[in-house]
C-alpha cells in the first residue's frame, strides 16, 4: 500500500467504521468499545506504515481533484510533524476507548458516545495531514463540533449543555478567524496548498515582506489560540471538564487542544523570524501560562486543576514555538515539540487517574478526599508518576522537556539582551513553580494526608484491569521516554522539528548533561515550588476573596454577559420580526414586492407611464373587460359566499372568452374546464361550512387595505404597460419551438407540442403536484373520520 | 387587442385579488387567491400577444413560422448588443408566443389542485375549530 493511500485510509476508516457502529452493537453488544479501540489501532497501524519515509527526513504527499476551479483539492500532506501527531491521536485513542470500557456505564449510550469519539479521531487525524488550507479548515471545525457533541454528551445536565455551547462558540468563532487568515495568505500567494508554500523560499520571503503579513498572523493566531484555549479564549476549556472523563483526557487535554499548537508549529516556517511572531505567540504563551498556573490554585474540582494546568502547559508549547530571532528562527522549536509529546503523556495519565478516583469515590471535590493511597495503592503510584513528570522531577520525560524550556528561555533572553535576560528565564521559572505546586497538590490532596472522616464511600478500591492497564501503559512511556529519551527524539520528535524547521537537525536529548543555567533554573524551581506549596491554601483564599469583591474582572463574566445579551437581542429582534399575525407578513411581502418592481421601473423607464397609450377600443371588448371588473368586484364584496363565488365562477368564464380573444384556444377550453370543476368544489366546501364569522372592517383597516390594494394595481398596471412596450433583454426561446414543432415532435399544435413533448418533465411535475393535491385531499377527509 | 386597457383590467383584478386576501375571512382569502390566478395568466398570456397574431397552430396553407420568409414573431438582434422592439419594422408577426401559453397551461391546472386542497384545508378547519377567521385561530392555536 503506497503512502498516499494508507494516510487516506487512516483518516476515512474511522468515519466508516464508525457509521457501521449501530450494527456492530448488535453483535458485540455493550463490548464495543473493544471495536472502536480497535479503529483505533488500525489508524495507528495505517499511520506507522508512513513513518519510515518520514523518519528519512521525506515528506509524503498525494491529491484527489475536488473543486479544481477553486484550487482546492482533497489532498493530504505527511511529514514529521503530521505523523508525530498522527501516532499521538491515535495511540491516546486506543487507550481512550479501551479505558472507557471500564468508565462508561453499559446504562449509557454507547453507540452515540463511541461514534462521537471516532468522528473525532478521523477528524483530528484528517486535519494534521491535510496539505489544503481549505480542507484543514474543514477538519479543524468537524473537531470543533464533535468536540460540542461529546463535552454536552450528557445532555439533560445544563453545566454540559453550557460548556458545550460556550466550547462551540469560542472555537467555531476562531476557526471562522482562521479562515479569514487562510483567505488572506490565498491573497498573497495565490494558493492554498500547504507544501507549496513550506518548499519554497521565494514565496515565504515574499510573504514575510507583504504588507498584509500581520493581519494573516493575527487572524490565524486568534483561530490557534481559541483551539488551543490561549489567551482571554482560556474560558471555554474548564467548561469543557463536563465531558465524561475519558472524553477530557482525549480531546481536551491530549488531542484537540494541540489543534492549536499544531497551527502554530505548522505555519512555523513561514511567518517565525520575525518580532511580530515572538511578542503574539510567546507574548500571549507567557501570559497565559502564569495567570493560568496561578487560577489552578483556586480550583476545587480535581479536574479543574488539571483543565488550567492544560491551558498552562499548551502556553508553555506556545511560549517555546514562540521564541525566535531573526537570525535563529526555531530556538524552542526542539523543546516545544518534545514537551508536546511528554505532555500528551502525562496529561492522559492524569486525567486517566481523576476518572478513576472520581469512578471510585463518586466526587471530584479535592477538598473531600485524601488518604487514598491505602485503599487504590496501584493508582496512587500511577497518579505520582503522572504528577511527578508534570512538576518535572527526574527521571521522567517531563524534567527532559521543562530542562529544554528552560534552555530555550535563558538562550532567547540572551539573544534579545537587556533587561530580557533575566526576564524571560524568570517567568520561565515562575511558570513552572506554580506547575511544580498544583501537581503536588494532586497528589496530597488525593492520596497523602488523612482519610476525612465523612463524604467518601466506605469501602474504596483499586478499579478493574480495563481501567488500570491503559492508565499504566502511559505511565510506562512516562518513565521509558525519560530514562531513554533516544528513542522517541530519534523517531518521532526530531523527524517533526525538521519538518517544522525544514532543515536535518540533530537531536541530543540526555538526563544529565552537566552544571548548565537549565539546571540552576530547575533547581530553583524545586525550592520555590516547596516554599509556595507551603502557601497553597492560603493563596486559594486569596484568589477566592478577590473573586468575590469583583466578579466583574473575569473573562467568564464577560461571555456571560454577551451572550446574555445576545439572547435577550435576538429574542427581541425575532419576536418583532416573526408577530405571527398573518395579515403582517402579507403585507410585508407585497410592499416588498411593489419596492422591487417600482424602484427599476423608476429609476431605468424614461417614463412611467408611456405616451402611446392607445385608448381606442371595440366595443365588444370593452363590454368584456366591463363584465370582468364587475365580476371581480362581485367576488369581493359580495356578503354571502354563494353569491360571491357564482361571481368568482363568471370571472373565470369570461377570462376563458378572454383567451380566446388573446388567441389561445387550448387555455380558454382548459379553463372552461377547470372553472366548472372548481366552482363545484367550491360550493362543497361551502355547503358544509355556514357563514357564521363576518368581518367588521374598521374605516382605518378599509383605508390601509384599499391604499395596498391600489399600490399593487398600480405596479402592476406600470409593469405591464412597459413590459408590453416590447423591450427584451434576452432571446426568446419561443423561436425554437415555433421551428421545431412540426419537423421534431410532428404536432401542428404549437402549444399541445410543448406541455407533451418539449416539457414533458414540466408536465409529468404538474400531474405529480395534481396527485399530491388529491392525497392531501383525501387524507384531511379521512383523518376526519378517524377522530369520529 | 388594445393592450393599455388589458392591462388596466388585469391590474385592477390584482387589487381585488390583493384586497381579498388581506381580509380575515379563511374563505375570502381562498376566493381572493382565485382572483390573483386569474389575474396573473391573464398577465402572462398577454406579454405574447400583439395585434395581427394568429393562434400558435401549424396549418398546411403555409403558416410555417420562422421558415417562411414573411417574418419571425420575434426579431432579436442582440448580436448586435443592442435592445430590440419585438416586432421590429418591417416584419409581420405570426403567431402568438406559444411558450406562455404552455406555462400557464401548467398554471391554470395547478391552481385548480390548490384551491382544491385549501378549501378542504379551510373545511378541517372549520371542523376543527368552528371558526374561518384567521385571528381567531391564531388565539386558538396559541
Amino acid at each position: 500500500m503506497d503512502s498516499f493511500t494508507a494516510i487516506t485510509l487512516a483518516v476515512f476508516l474511522p468515519f466508516i467504521l464508525a457509521g457501521i457502529l449501530p450494527v456492530v452493537e448488535k453483535l458485540l453488544k455493550n463490548r464495543i468499545g473493544w471495536y472502536a479501540a480497535a479503529v483505533a489501532f488500525l489508524s495507528l497501524v495505517l499511520v506507522a506504515q508512513v513513518a519510515p519515509t518520514v523518519i528519512h527526513g521525506e515528506s509524503i504527499q498525494g491529491s484527489i481533484t475536488w473543486i479544481p476551479s477553486l484550487g482546492i483539492d482533497l489532498s493530504f500532506y505527511g511529514d514529521g510533524l503530521s505523523v508525530m501527531f498522527g501516532i499521538i491521536v491515535s495511540t491516546i485513542g486506543i487507550i481512550i476507548m479501551s479505558y472507557s470500557n471500564g468508565y462508561m456505564s453499559k446504562r449509557e449510550d454507547l453507540p452515540r458516545y463511541y461514534q462521537q469519539l471516532l468522528f473525532f479521531m478521523g477528524s483530528m487525524l484528517g486535519m494534521v495531514f491535510s496539505a489544503n488550507l481549505i480542507q484543514l479548515f474543514i477538519f479543524w471545525e468537524l473537531t470543533s463540533i464533535t468536540s460540542f457533541m461529546l463535552i454536552g454528551y450528557w445532555r439533560n445536565r445544563p453545566m454540559s449543555v453550557y460548556g458545550a455551547t460556550k466550547s462551540l462558540l469560542i472555537t467555531a468563532t476562531g476557526g471562522l478567524f482562521m479562515l479569514a487568515g487562510f483567505l488572506v495568505l490565498h491573497a498573497i500567494t495565490g494558493t492554498f496548498d500547504i507544501p507549496t508554500i513550506l518548499h519554497s523560499e521565494s514565496m515565504i520571503e515574499f510573504i514575510k515582506g507583504h504588507e498584509l503579513f500581520l493581519l494573516a498572523l493575527i487572524l490565524i493566531f486568534i483561530g490557534a489560540a481559541s483551539k488551543s484555549a490561549q489567551g482571554p479564549f482560556y474560558v471555554w476549556l474548564p467548561n469543557a471538564m463536563e465531558a465524561p472523563t475519558p472524553v477530557s483526557a482525549f480531546l481536551h487535554s491530549a488531542t484537540m487542544v494541540k489543534a492549536g499548537i499544531y497551527l502554530v508549529a505548522r505555519i512555523h516556517p513561514i511567518f517565525s523570524g520575525t518580532d511580530a511572531w515572538f511578542i503574539l505567540v510567546s507574548g500571549v504563551g507567557i501570559i497565559t501560562m502564569i495567570m493560568a498556573g496561578f487560577l489552578a490554585f483556586r480550583q476545587t474540582d480535581i479536574k479543574g486543576i488539571l483543565a488550567y494546568s492544560t491551558i498552562s502547559q499548551l502556553a508553555y508549547l506556545m511560549t517555546m514555538y514562540g521564541y525566535t530571532t531573526l537570525h535563529h528562527p526555531g530556538i524552542g522549536v526542539a523543546a516545544a515539540t518534545f514537551h508536546l509529546l511528554n505532555h500528551a503523556t502525562f496529561k492522559a495519565s492524569l486525567f486517566l487517574v481523576a476518572g478513576i478516583v472520581a469512578h471510585e469515590t463518586a466526587t471530584r471535590d479535592i477538598t473531600k478526599m485524601g488518604g487514598l493511597r491505602k485503599e487504590m495503592p496501584i493508582t496512587f503510584i500511577l497518579a505520582t508518576i503522572g504528577a511527578l513528570a508534570m512538576a518535572g522531577i527526574p527521571p521522567l520525560n517531563g524534567f527532559l522537556s521543562k530542562e529544554m524550556f528552560y534552555e530555550a528561555s535563558y538562550e532567547m533572553g540572551h539573544l534579545l539582551g537587556g533587561p530580557f535576560t533575566y526576564l524571560i528565564p524568570a517567568l520561565a521559572v515562575l511558570g513552572g513553580v506554580l506547575t511544580f505546586a498544583y501537581s503536588i497538590k494532586l497528589i496530597d490532596g488525593i492520596f497523602l494526608g488523612k482519610r476525612p472522616s465523612h463524604g467518601l464511600p466506605e469501602h474504596i478500591h483499586d478499579p478493574g484491569w480495563t481501567m488500570i492497564v491503559p492508565t499504566a501503559f502511559l505511565a510506562v512511556l512516562i518513565i521509558l521516554f525519560g530514562l531513554v529519551p533516544s528513542i522517541p527524539s530519534h523517531y518521532i520528535v526530531q523527524p517533526a522539528v525538521e519538518s517544522i524547521l525544514l532543515e536535518p537537525v540533530d537531536l541530543h536529548v540526555q538526563l544529565w548533561h552537566g552544571f548548565t543555567p537549565a539546571l540552576m533554573m530547575t533547581i530553583a524551581t524545586f525550592i520555590l515550588g516547596i516554599l509556595i506549596y507551603t502557601r497553597y491554601d492560603s493563596i486559594a483564599a486569596w484568589q477566592n476573596r478577590f473573586n468575590s469583591r469583583h466578579p466583574m474582572l473575569s473573562v467568564n463574566y464577560l461571555y456571560d454577559a454577551t451572550v446574555n445579551n445576545a439572547k435577550n437581542v435576538t429574542f427581541g429582534f425575532s419576536s418583532r420580526m416573526q408577530p405571527g399575525n398573518i395579515k403582517t407578513y402579507v403585507i410585508a411581502l407585497l410592499l416588498l414586492m411593489i419596492a422591487l418592481f417600482m424602484i427599476p421601473v423608476v429609476f431605468l423607464t424614461a417614463d412611467i407611464i408611456p405616451s402611446t397609450l392607445n385608448f381606442d377600443i371595440p366595443l365588444y371588448e370593452g363590454i368584456l373587460f366591463l363584465f370582468m371588473i364587475i365580476a371581480g368586484l362581485g367576488a369581493a364584496l359580495l356578503p354571502r359566499y354563494v353569491p360571491a363565488i357564482i361571481s368568482l365562477s363568471g370571472l373565470g368564464y369570461l377570462v376563458s372568452l378572454l383567451f380566446i380573444y388573446l388567441s389561445a384556444p387550448d387555455l380558454a377550453l382548459t379553463q372552461i374546464l377547470v372553472e366548472t370543476l372548481s366552482t363545484i368544489i367550491f360550493l362543497l366546501a361551502i355547503v358544509k361550512i355556514p357563514q357564521k364569522f363576518r368581518e367588521h372592517v374598521t374605516p382605518a383597516v378599509l383605508t390601509r387595505d384599499l391604499l395596498i390594494a391600489s399600490a399593487v394595481a398600480l405596479t402592476v398596471f406600470v409593469l405591464l404597460i412597459n413590459a408590453t412596450q416590447g423591450i427584451v433583454a434576452f432571446e426568446s426561446l419561443s423561436h425554437y419551438f415555433i421551428e421545431n414543432s412540426l419537423p421534431l415532435a410532428g404536432g401542428h399544435n404549437i402549444v399541445n407540442v410543448i406541455i407533451v413533448d418539449f416539457r414533458g418533465y414540466d408536465t409529468l411535475g404538474e400531474i405529480s403536484v395534481l396527485c399530491l393535491a388529491a392525497f392531501g385531499v383525501y387524507n384531511l377527509i379521512h383523518s376526519r373520520g378517524e377522530e369520529e | 387587442m388594445n393592450n393599455t386597457l388589458l392591462s388596466l383590467t388585469i391590474a385592477i383584478l390584482f387589487g381585488i385579488g390583493t384586497f381579498l386576501v388581506l381580509r380575515r375571512d379563511i374563505l375570502r382569502i381562498i376566493i381572493g387567491l382565485s382572483v390573483l390566478s386569474h389575474a396573473v395568466n391573464l398577465l402572462i398570456v398577454s406579454t405574447g400577444a400583439f395585434a395581427g397574431t394568429r393562434v400558435p397552430i401549424i396549418t398546411e396553407d403555409g403558416g410555417h413560422g420562422a421558415s417562411e420568409a414573411t417574418g419571425t414573431i420575434f426579431n432579436d438582434v442582440l448580436a448586435e448588443n443592442t435592445l430590440a422592439p419585438i416586432t421590429a419594422a418591417g416584419h409581420t408577426v405570426n403567431f402568438v408566443d406559444p411558450l406562455v401559453q404552455a406555462l400557464v397551461l401548467t398554471a391554470i391546472v395547478i391552481s385548480l389542485a390548490v384551491t382544491a386542497f385549501i378549501l378542504i384545508l379551510a373545511y378541517r378547519i372549520y371542523e376543527e375549530y368552528g371558526t374561518t377567521d384567521i385571528n381567531e385561530l391564531r388565539r386558538l392555536w396559541g
